[in-house]
């Protein structure tokens, strides 16, 4: 992105205008793009950022609603970051299980999504109406996801009748009551969730692949497999990356669909880093607590998508700007 | 890349696809227009013999499931409705609104700087459980807690990355010599603004504008935490509904699964070409 | 090195079930080591020929011989054929090595014999420093080089290069056709350049196939396509201006033979006697712009105005207007005159060429590629 702050007078200067009239115009430029985005940060000043403040603050004391004031809150340093990296299992299980969660649900939905666009490539009747067809879930609101699942997955649901029909009676599990099968749960609501949002990004990706290394490939002898695996999938990098950073961050926050499907039960099987927050801050009211929670989770999502994003960041400036 | 046939297999395994991702909107669908009789059947009512509107009926007046028979539910959804209208509508327009005047500045006045959509991905990466928790205690303070005022406050501020960023994507399109025309004609800046800039980024504004509306009217976390009593949102109220009456009213919370779902699935067809451009914050551009 | 003939018999190829046309049956021998260029505006077909030579796309008719043998069927990978994409088709994401190396590592050759082909062909091409460079970190003719390079290590019967000066400055231009003039030389390969642009097909090649609508109209050395054109296309594609075209017809009087279109008479030598039509045959005259001559107003020759001058350093184009025709005109820039001038404009005898006005085709060359099909 270039400044153009100071070019733009000169080139559309109306009059002859004496220098100092034109340094005002151009004053007057920077004074206009100030006021436009005035509103938007003042928003996110207030809304945001001094909540944001207080969160980190609130992270160092033992504030509780119970208790008070926010101003009469106890300083206890890093009390509360230590109580959860070195003692709080249920929140280092919660994190690990959002991870388990997130590579399972990201690699299902990108090996699905992937396999949809490319067979989108294809050539056949009613691709349009298909392609709209297929991109339906992710226009459903998460917690609708939450719910309809919910509704399937009940004992003498759908899906149940389906697998009685299939495999007789008694075959169908309780799946809210077996905390693997909760998480199967979550995890099959998920992908069928977000797989159309891989499928929306890589087919992008692959449509905007040039043919003329494809077709080189294919002259250089390349298999069908090759020319895919060596040609095609390392020019989609780029796209994959951003793909899976966009949902890893979606998904380290996963919270609407759970919250409808399990609450995070049976026990804790099901409990996502967000829902644990969740029930931190309003069900036990240790607010300062799950701010401590809310900051290391900020910590480690920053690191973790500056690790996906290192072998594209420069393509993906470049695509902005 | 190539321009091969679907084969039979694949073709298959396409329509398999396909029915999976449907059949739960499918099943939601039918769902909400099955007599109570059907809501439960073993084995499972596909298609209800004898549809009917009483589910939604029942969202808005709780004893109209009286003709089967069957108790309704203790709330109706009219203020839910009523709340996700307001909260959305208003929330969209100031953030559309207030990203258009921030997207015009950073893509004609200042450059932004590299690191700004990185900032803005930082922005998306905090849980919103644990932004909740400071609104929570600030709004308590200072009375905006269940208040539509916060509510709007939060999503705005929450969705003007999204409406900024798509928003000025659209604006580096528009070749910045069509303003300098409209001034050369004597048009001041902010006019040749309103008349030149914003009339060609039409499409990019709709779209825009219902990509926000989508987010607002999915978002289901902070309404819960901010609503007590005198804010609702749909989102809020199905989980209430599902809490309330587990298992024995899935027509109705169906129905009202239906009226959160169909202005999304609507919003999202019509700007179905600038979903990618959205979800990846231009990254990706169709 | 081996060298290896290309033969295409009859070469047809038709879209939307024969509605569309876009290879009208063409014939073409490419002996072994010739280097020629099949030259034709776009859209004329000569895309189309070129991805059916390397398979990418199947002939609807016709055939394609390499050695003798017919290659047509074959996927595009077995047909030892090379070619060199005008955007080059580097592949971006890998190193100048890797792009090298890719031919061969996918029809599985021992790493050893790979290293020492990728190596041969480095060398030849001025490659060996960059071996290690990413691609997107290289310029346009080095690009180039990594795509023929990337080529030639798969040691192709024949190689085929499309429009390979276009997407080069002018400079590099220059560089890049001693290049591969050089290569020519050195390796002695088959070569085929597809190109819309006349200065590098004749640069390049010893044989022009000028092709249009499907057809070739003209395959000869690259001076006698000059000179001696076939066919009015060729005639109207090469040169720049363009070769002078009048359509009108043949008057015979006796023994005198001449040409006549309205008002423009020209008379015609006795060598164009025994060729020529009856009286009042449709035919069109044809001379080069730097073939014509202007004089003094008195001299002999047409009476004629100077519309435009168009210095072009060392020469001159004009635009002479005589008997209601236009005629480009080349002449030195010292010779040339003023717009607006009055001179008399020569037709020298030797440099008439005359073509059917029903065939299009150069009366004075009875066979031409087409009848010989």
């Amino acid at each position: 992105m270039t400044m153009r702050t100071d070019t733009l007078p000169e080139a559309m200067t109306v009059s002859a205008d004496e220098e100092p009239v034109s340094q005002r115009k151009g004053t007057r430029r920077k004074t206009l793009g100030k006021a436009l985005l005035l509103p938007g940060q003042l928003i996110s000043v207030f809304v945001l950022v001094v909540p944001l403040l207080v969160a980190f603050y609130m992270s160092f004391t033992d504030w509780s609603p119970t208790r008070g004031a926010l101003t009469s809150a106890r300083f206890i340093g890093l009390f509360n970051y230590e109580e959860l990296l070195v003692y709080d299992t249920r929140f280092v299980e919660a994190v690990l299980r959002t991870l388990v969660f997130a590579a399972i649900c990201l690699s299902l939905e990108f090996l699905i999504g992937l396999g949809l666009a490319v067979l989108f490539l294809r050539k056949f009747r009613g691709k349009a109406i298909l392609f709209s067809m297929l991109l339906t879930p992710m226009m459903v609101l998460p917690v609708v996801v939450g719910y309809t699942f919910w509704m399937l997955f009940q004992s003498n649901g759908p899906i149940n009748q389906l697998i009685e029909l299939a495999f007789g009676a008694g075959a169908s599990p309780d799946w809210f009551k077996s905390a693997l099968l909760a998480q199967i749960t979550v995890i099959v609501t998920e992908v069928w969730h977000w797989t159309p949002l891989f499928f929306l990004i890589l087919l992008s990706g692959l449509n905007a692949v040039p043919e003329n290394p494809i077709r080189a490939a294919v002259i250089l002898g390349a298999s069908p497999r090759q020319v895919f695996w060596r040609v095609v999938l390392p020019m989609l990098l780029p796209v994959i990356v951003i793909a899976f950073v966009i949902r890893a961050m979606e998904i380290i926050k996963l919270f609407d669909e759970v919250f409808m499907l399990t609450r995070g039960g049976p026990g804790s099987s099901t409990e996502t880093i967000s829902l644990y927050i969740y029930k931190l801050a309003f069900n036990d009211f240790q607010l300062a607590y799950g701010a401590a929670a809310a900051f290391l989770v900020l910590i480690g999502t920053l690191g973790l998508v500056h690790l996906l994003l290192t072998p594209v960041r420069n393509q993906l400036l470049e695509a902005r700007n | 890349m190539s321009d091969r046939p679907l084969t039979l297999p694949l073709a298959l395994l396409l329509g398999l696809v396909t029915v999976v991702t449907l059949f739960p909107v499918f099943w939601i669908l039918m769902t909400a227009i099955k007599p109570p009789t059907d809501w439960n059947a073993v084995p499972a009512i596909w298609v209800p013999s004898e549809p009917t509107l009483v589910n939604f009926q029942t969202l808005f007046d709780p004893e109209a499931l009286g003709v089967y028979g069957v108790g309704g539910v203790s709330e109706a959804a009219t203020q839910a409705v009523f709340g996700s209208l307001l909260a959305s509508i208003v929330a969209t327009a100031l953030s559309v609104g207030i990203g258009l005047a921030a997207a015009i500045a950073l893509s004609r006045y200042s450059g932004g700087g590299r690191a700004t959509p990185l900032i803005i991905l930082s922005g998306r990466m905090f849980p919103p459980a644990a932004i909740a928790v400071p609104f929570v205690i600030i709004f308590s303070t200072i009375g905006l807690i269940d208040t539509y005022f916060g509510l709007i406050a939060i999503y705005i501020a929450v969705t003007l990355p999204f409406s900024t960023w798509m928003l000025k994507s659209f604006v580096d399109e528009v070749p910045k010599e069509v303003e300098e025309a409209a001034m050369l004609d004597g048009l001041t800046r902010v006019r040749a603004h309103l008349t030149v800039t914003i009339p060609l980024i039409k499409g990019g504004l709709f779209a825009t504008t219902l990509f926000i509306f989508i987010l607002n009217w999915s978002e289901f976390l902070f309404a819960l935490v901010l609503s007590y009593t005198t804010i609702e949102t749909i989102p809020v109220r199905l989980a209430k509904y599902v809490t309330a009456t587990a298992g024995t009213l899935y027509g109705v919370q169906a129905a009202l699964a239906v009226l959160a779902m169909v202005p999304l699935v609507i919003a999202g067809f019509l700007i179905q070409n600038h979903l990618a451009r959205g979800m990846t914050f231009g990254a990706v551009k169709r | 090195m081996t060298r290896h003939k290309l033969e295409l018999i009859g070469l047809r190829k038709e879209y939307d079930d024969g509605n569309v046309v876009a290879v009208d049956g063409i014939d073409l021998a490419v002996e072994s080591g010739e280097t020629i260029a099949l030259l034709g505006p776009s859209g004329c077909g000569k895309s189309t020929t070129l991805n059916m030579i390397v398979g990418l796309e199947e002939p609807t008719g016709g055939d394609i011989h390499i050695d003798g043998k017919s290659v047509v069927g074959r996927p595009p990978g077995k047909r030892n054929i090379g070619l060199v994409f005008q955007d080059y088709a580097v592949f971006t994401h890998m190193t100048v090595a890797k792009n090298l190396s890719f031919g061969l590592e996918v029809s599985g050759l021992p790493r050893s014999e790979i290293n020492r082909r990728v190596g041969e062909a480095a060398e030849l091409l001025g490659l060996t420093d960059l071996l290690q460079e990413k691609a997107t970190r290289l310029g346009g003719s080095q690009l180039q080089r990594v795509a023929i390079g990337r080529t030639l290590v798969t040691k192709p019967a024949i190689l085929l290069l499309d429009e390979p000066l276009s997407n080069l400055e002018a400079e590099a231009r220059q560089a890049m056709r001693n290049e591969l003039r050089r290569l020519q030389n050195e390796i002695g390969l088959t070569i085929v350049y597809v190109t819309h642009d006349q200065t590098e097909a004749l640069s390049l090649a010893n044989r022009i196939a000028v092709m249009s609508a499907g057809k070739i109209r003209q395959f000869d050395a690259s001076g006698t396509v000059y000179n001696e054109p076939a066919h009015t296309f060729v005639a109207s594609f090469l040169g720049s201006p363009a070769m002078n075209l009048v359509r009108g017809e043949l008057r015979r009087d006796g023994q005198a033979l001449a040409f006549k279109s309205g008002a423009l008479t020209v008379p015609l030598p006795a060598r164009f006697d025994a060729m020529a039509p009856a009286d009042q045959a449709p035919v069109t005259l044809g001379i080069r712009p730097e073939n014509l001559r202007i004089g003094q107003p008195g001299d002999s020759g047409l009476i004629s105005t100077v519309s435009v001058v168009e210095p072009r350093g060392p020469e001159a184009a004009l635009t002479v207007e005589a008997a209601n025709t236009d005629f480009a005109v080349v002449v030195p820039s010292a010779a040339r005159p003023e717009p607006g001038e009055e001179v008399s404009l020569q037709f020298p005898e030797d440099s008439l060429v005359l073509f059917s006005g029903e065939t299009d085709r150069n009366l004075a060359l009875p066979h031409n590629v087409e009848e010989a099909a």
